[in-house]
């Protein structure tokens, strides 16, 4: 063992240069950084995590102080609040919100990389730009648009509308993503596809979708984690408390002094992640695969 | 099936001019016709139109006399082996001989029969189960194929399939591409650029350049034949040596008097009419004898020696610079910046008319 050991030192392997001094010092400058880095990312999160499980604590999150495990804070949030509602708004909305964006840019995203049809460049360039208008500059519109359009359909509900709204804001750049993508799949296996008696339709669902399938993964991840972020939309489009998704629900627990609930609203956060979690693991291989390999000579 | 081409043209969409007209072409059922022509003469868009992967601007396409243009791609019982393979990545194997048949919606029990049958003929029993990516680039090649078998198509698209296929495996899957265009029974259309592969799989050859027919014909025809200047660059490697003059009392002259030929009496017949025209004389590299003539002889200087085993190439140079390539036999002796005699066969004259370029 010892022996091996020596000659392993003695044989420089790594395939990069050996370390000068200066680069030995930057090198060491960078860890310092990183760590650093880490550390104002970490120490936040550490202390949500341990205000939630803290008896101790009060209405407010005080730092330091006696340590007593408990899961008041928890009990508090699952009985004193909404908190289930929360999450079952949340989750609806931001599953919703995934399929939706899926759809709709499952075919924008395809249309654009495979037809030529007039039009297609302008168009492209004007819903990346409409992207630059922040989503909120739209409030005043979609709230007419909301009462409008509920007059009709007496079920349109607000947060059926937050869906659209979401779902509508991930388009543009979604579309970009997938259709960069699939310029990437080669055209002629949707030749082959086409002379194998494929319509357009069936190339993309049988062909196209499970090649991009990485990458509509992602596309997935973000547009179902974009409800569980956002703070804003539902509070002003939403005006009943059962009604809140998480961010805004929990957003209830700490924004005036009545209903102060500080580590209530740690725990909250804490659970928040658990879904996304999920979500994260189950995609997981989706995400690192690369199918494509072995399409054409590779 | 019989496939027919009638003064066929495409135009693409944004374009200013056509990118080939006038394409009329009959390939009788059962042969296997290959259309070659240098990149971008064409070639992949005139079988993508009669696969119907392009449209068809203008003209007719005919299978046994039916009119295809408008005929779906999958409705036209064809089938087509692409350049990449185009293999579907996330099905095995099996799964993509099966896929043109599932799609048809055919028995289980067919399908599963056709593809053993054509797994068993291209030898890739053992990958059925594998995925494209985990097999090589020659069995991929044979999925492409067994693909197109299962499909019992009457016409046989391919286009360049054996581009990506190292040397040796190019030759060895030639043979069998012939051999299995003979057990199929099928009509087959071949894309390629290479005219080594065309020179010996062809019943007919098709030869492109911009987008024109230069000529149409069996193998030995384009070789011994061609019919006009940029056929006979094209086929034969070297290049044939083409040399500019005109013909002055029955003999061909250079503008230089280095080359003084006297053609056979069937040249000089045809050559009768061209007397004191520009004409251009082609000759292959093969058809040089060695040593001091009477007539018809060249003296030039070795530059430089391809030594291919059986035969050399000598790339040698007229006094005034002007190159020819002689191929020798491999035993004889020759070196550098020596000068050497050599004369022509005169039965090995190619003419062309300078003017319009074609064959005299």
């Amino acid at each position: 063992m010892s022996r091996k050991k020596t000659k392993n030192d003695a044989l420089y392997l790594s395939d990069r240069q050996p370390l000068t001094t200066a680069k030995l010092i930057s090198l060491i400058i960078s860890y310092i950084l990183l760590i650093f880095w880490a550390f104002v990312i970490l120490w936040p999160l550490a202390q949500i995590v341990m205000s939630s499980f803290n008896g101790n604590q009060g209405s407010y999150i005080s730092i330091g102080g006696e340590y007593k495990f408990s899961l008041k804070h928890f009990t508090y949030l699952f009985n004193e609040t909404y908190f289930w509602n929360w999450v079952l708004n949340t989750i609806v909305v931001a599953v919703a919100t995934a399929l939706l964006t899926l759809l709709i840019v499952s075919f924008t995203g395809y249309a654009y990389s495979r037809f030529r049809f007039s039009g297609r460049k302008a168009s492209l360039m004007t819903i990346m730009l409409l992207q630059t208008v922040p989503t909120f500059a739209g409030i005043t519109a979609f709230y007419t648009l909301h009462s409008i359009v509920a007059a009709v359909i007496p079920g349109f509900t607000r947060q059926l509308f937050l869906i659209l709204i979401y779902a509508g804001g991930g388009i543009a750049s979604n579309t970009f993503i997938l259709k960069g993508y699939i310029d990437g799949v080669s055209t002629e296996l949707d030749d082959a596809a086409r002379i194998d008696g494929c319509g357009n339709l069936q190339v993309y669902r049988l062909i196209i979708m499970p090649i991009a399938r990485p990458m509509l993964a992602i596309i997935a991840l973000w547009s179902f984690i974009g409800p569980f972020l956002d703070y804003m939309m539902p509070s002003i489009l939403l005006n009943d408390p059962k009604s809140y998704t998480l961010a805004t629900g929990l957003h209830t627990l700490i924004n005036d002094q009545y209903n102060m609930q500080q580590p209530a609203f740690a725990a909250g956060g804490l659970l928040t992640a658990i879904p996304i979690v999920i979500l994260f693991i189950a995609l997981q291989k989706e995400l690192v695969s690369g199918l494509s390999s072995g399409a054409v000579k590779g | 099936m019989k496939v027919e081409l009638v003064n066929i043209g495409k135009k693409y969409e944004g374009r200013e001019s056509f990118t080939i007209r006038n394409i009329d072409l009959v390939i009788e059922s059962n042969q296997f016709c290959v259309i070659l022509g240098p990149s971008g003469c064409g070639k992949s868009t005139l079988l993508r139109m009669i696969a119907g992967l392009n449209s068809i601007t203008e003209g007719d396409l005919l299978f046994d006399g039916k009119r295809m243009n408008r005929v779906e791609p999958k409705d036209r019982e064809i089938a087509m082996v692409f350049q990449s393979y185009a293999l579907y990545p996330h099905m095995t194997v099996y799964e993509n001989m099966a896929f043109s048949l599932k799609m048809a919606k055919e028995r289980k029990t067919l399908i599963h029969e056709r593809v053993l049958e054509a797994a068993k003929t291209l030898q890739i029993e053992e990958y059925l189960y594998s995925k494209p990516s985990e097999i090589s680039g020659g069995q991929r090649q044979r999925v492409a194929l067994g693909r197109a078998m299962v499909r019992k198509p009457a016409v046989f698209l391919m286009d360049e399939p054996l581009s990506n296929l190292d040397a040796k495996l190019r030759e060895h899957m030639r043979v069998e591409l012939v051999r299995l265009h003979q057990a199929l029974n099928t009509t087959s259309i071949y894309v390629t650029h290479d005219q080594t592969e065309a020179m010996t799989m062809a019943d007919i050859i098709v030869l492109l350049d911009q987008g024109k027919v230069q000529q149409v014909g069996a193998p030995s025809e384009f070789y011994q034949e061609p019919a006009n200047l940029f056929v006979a660059g094209f086929i034969g490697s070297p290049t044939m040596n083409i040399f500019n003059g005109r013909i002055e009392n029955g003999l061909f002259r250079t503008e230089n008097d280095l080359i003084l030929v006297e053609p056979n009496e069937e040249d000089a017949r045809k050559l009768k009419d061209y007397e004191g025209k520009e004409v251009c004389m082609g000759i292959r590299s093969e058809r040089f004898n060695a040593g001091k003539a009477e007539k018809n002889g060249i003296t030039v200087n070795i530059d430089v020696i391809e030594m291919l085993g059986k035969e050399q190439l000598l790339y040698c140079k007229f006094p005034d610079g002007q190159e020819v390539v002689i191929s020798e036999p491999g035993h004889f002796e020759y070196g550098l910046n020596e000068d050497h005699n050599f004369n022509f066969d005169v039965d090995g004259l190619h003419f062309f008319d300078a003017e319009t370029t074609m064959r005299i």
